[in-house]
């Protein structure tokens, strides 16, 4: 148990360190070609899945905007790239809720590349023992 | 039946094995059969694997599967009629995705292997798709990590190499025929070299989820002798191109029709470079060449997102570039080309990168990419795989390049050893990659050579001179250093789940819309 909340804090400064470039690190293409810079986005949702894939992966996640449910795509880095710090699938469940930073599409759809997430209480995803008590929720 | 008889039987057999089989089969120096060389199936499996009529594009052809037919269990069997039914648009084929194991193996393309005392990789034509065996007995680092070719260990049976296949997601077929399987799926292939230039590929599938028992299939493959050189086929390129979705630059791409005219322009030689020391301790192969065999990680120093110095953006910490040469860390660019340089980081222009699209990221761009990579030193070759699923043969038997009019993503590259320096020349370039994300040009004139130092027993440095007279002024050197670590390559299915093109494209269409409005106005 310890042991699996140090390799997770270990991640989550890997993570943490690299989140403020996300898009950029992993990405096979231009990062200011498909996002935009001057639409930084906040979000609150509940997460309806993570997509492992390659070279981005991705989080769907519903968020109401007044009375409206929206479903957001939100790219994060190569499932290579978690799989490597220690991540596995199912590490972050369906109905999670969080809140997300990041820069939304130039085509003004609901995707945007995400450099924070943290849960409802403040604590960030991917850092320490959170993502632990994700697991657990 | 006297022993003597017997004795004698044994005899004749053991004469019967050794004096035509054994003999005859080429072994590698550890006495293993020597699968090396370039192979195509000879069958008719990739259309269907069962018995079957002629149908429009399928030739009619008998089964490879023992026993004739395939045991789905009913409702598997009502899934694959449904998948024949669909198969002109529901083949993962058709949309250029990775076709799996076993079936990229019967595809009718070439692929060549290539054997070392811990690994036997395949590298295929089709779309430089590339499987790395390992033969060292150790389980797979990332084991139950799904992927589209699956995760393979091998080990020697005798004179067969038998590969287990695992992890594979639920998303490949068998054949043109809608045969499938599900994620539960366990492939063993069985290679044996049956004459020198014939291995008998044998396959048992196991997938409780979708067959009532496990079966199996059988077929020929080939040594391709007419064929020397493995080049390429890259599907989703090709598709892409042929439907305007991937545009043509003629001031970078290769003519497609007649022989562009000879460069004249003269350059002055590259600068010299700061000598770089071995140390005595690096691992050395048998012949006592530098052993570069290892898994590296480019230490890019920003490489894929501008070669040279540039300050902190948005996105990019300040870095001083990786161009050791000239000594500024300036691209000598012709205008036109620092032109076209700066253009191409306008977000429209996102689209038109080659690697935005899953293409072949080229050569020197495919070492710097933030992927990983696999150095193998097969008997004659050094072989790169790249973890963003692509590969270079470097043959260092001193052949020539190709023909001038065949051009490829990748280049012809042909190696030699400088010293303790492999040294790489490439040409035949095509001309449509991007060296990095912000769009640094090259063209199908370039000459490029690499250098790989193993300067110690963690980094191998890396250098690429360019010389591409329509571009630049001169010839340019970029270093980055290449650490060693002890992971193995997983696989990076970029253009299967590419989320992103369509958000390129969108922009640049609305730029495009944009553009013809003004100009109607």
């Amino acid at each position: 148990m310890i042991k699996s909340i140090l390799r997770k804090a270990h991640i989550g400064i890997v993570l943490g360190v690299a989140s403020w470039m996300t898009g950029a690190l992993c990405a096979h293409h231009s990062f200011t070609a498909e996002f935009d810079q001057n639409k930084p986005i906040k979000l609150e949702g509940k997460v309806t899945e993570m997509e492992w894939s390659n070279p981005h992966s991705w989080i769907h996640m519903d968020v109401e905007t007044n009375g409206k449910v929206v479903n957001w795509a939100l790219e994060t880095g190569a499932a290579n790239s978690l799989i490597r710090r220690g991540w596995k699938k199912g590490d972050l469940p369906a109905g999670t809720i969080l809140k997300v930073e990041g820069w939304q599409a130039r085509n003004g759809s609901p995707t945007a590349n995400v450099n924070s997430i943290t849960f409802q209480d403040g604590r960030r995803l991917f850092a320490g023992s959170s993502n632990g008590e994700a697991k657990e929720k | 039946m006297s022993s003597r008889v017997t004795n004698a039987r044994c005899v004749f057999l053991f004469a019967l094995v050794t004096g035509t089989a054994f003999a005859q089969l080429p072994r590698t120096v550890d006495g293993k059969p020597n699968l090396q060389g370039i192979w195509q199936v000879e069958s008719r499996a990739a259309y269907d694997l069962q018995d079957h009529s002629a149908r429009d594009g399928m030739p009619a052809a008998k089964s490879v599967v023992e026993g004739g037919e395939i045991p789905y269990k009913p409702e598997a069997l009502a899934k694959k009629l449904e998948n024949y039914k669909n198969r002109k648009t529901a083949d993962p084929l058709g949309k250029c995705f990775f076709p799996g194991v076993p079936r990229i193996m019967y595809m009718e393309y070439p692929f060549q292997i290539f054997q070392t005392p811990e690994h036997v990789a395949i590298t295929f034509e089709w779309s430089q798709v590339h499987r790395l065996i390992y033969t060292n007995g150790k389980p797979a680092i990332h084991e139950g990590y799904e992927t589209w070719m699956g995760s393979s260990r091998g080990h020697w049976e005798g004179d067969t190499l038998v590969v287990s296949v695992v992890d594979h997601n639920a998303k490949t077929w068998f054949d043109m025929a809608g045969d499938f399987h599900s994620d539960a799926l366990k492939v063993t292939e069985r290679y044996t070299l049956v004459d020198k230039d014939t291995i008998r590929y044998d396959v048992t599938i196991e997938d409780p989820k979708t067959f009532t028992k496990s079966w199996k299939m059988s077929m020929p493959l080939v040594r391709q002798k007419q064929i020397d050189h493995l080049m390429e086929y890259q599907c989703q390129a090709e598709a892409e191109e042929s439907v305007g979705l991937f545009e043509r630059d003629p001031r970078t791409w290769y003519p497609e029709t007649e022989k562009p005219p000879a460069v004249t322009a003269t350059m002055p030689p590259s600068g010299p470079l700061p000598a770089l020391k071995v140390a005595a301790n690096i691992k050395r192969t048998a012949d006592g060449k530098p052993d570069l065999t290892g898994y590296f990680s480019p230490g890019g120093g920003g490489a894929n997102y501008g070669l040279e110095k540039h300050a902190r953006d948005f996105l990019t910490p300040a870095t001083r570039g990786v161009v050791i040469d000239p000594a500024d860390g300036t691209l000598p660019y012709l205008p036109w080309a620092r032109a076209e340089r700066i253009n191409r980081e306008l977000p429209y222009r996102g689209y038109d990168d080659p690697t935005a699209h899953c293409f072949v990221a080229g050569v020197p761009r495919g070492v710097y990419t933030p992927s990983p990579l696999q150095i193998l030193q097969p008997p004659g070759y050094v072989v790169i795989l790249f973890e963003r699923m692509a590969w270079r043969i470097i043959p260092l038997d001193g052949r020539r390049h190709l023909p001038e009019s065949i051009r490829l993503w990748q280049g012809d590259s042909v190696g030699h050893w400088d010293g303790d320096t492999l040294v790489v020349d490439t040409t035949n370039l095509n001309g449509k990659t991007w060296l990095n994300e912000v769009g640094d040009v090259l063209t199908y004139a370039a000459h490029i050579v690499e250098t790989f130092t193993p300067v110690d027993e963690k980094r191998v440095v890396y250098r690429a001179t360019v010389t591409d007279p329509i571009a630049y002024t001169k010839p340019w050197t970029i270093e980055i250093p290449l650490n060693r670590d002890s992971e193995e390559l997983l696989e990076v299915a970029c253009h299967e789940d590419n989320g992103d093109l369509q958000h390129l494209k969108d922009v640049r269409d609305e730029y495009r819309a944009k553009q013809k409005k003004e100009k109607a106005q």
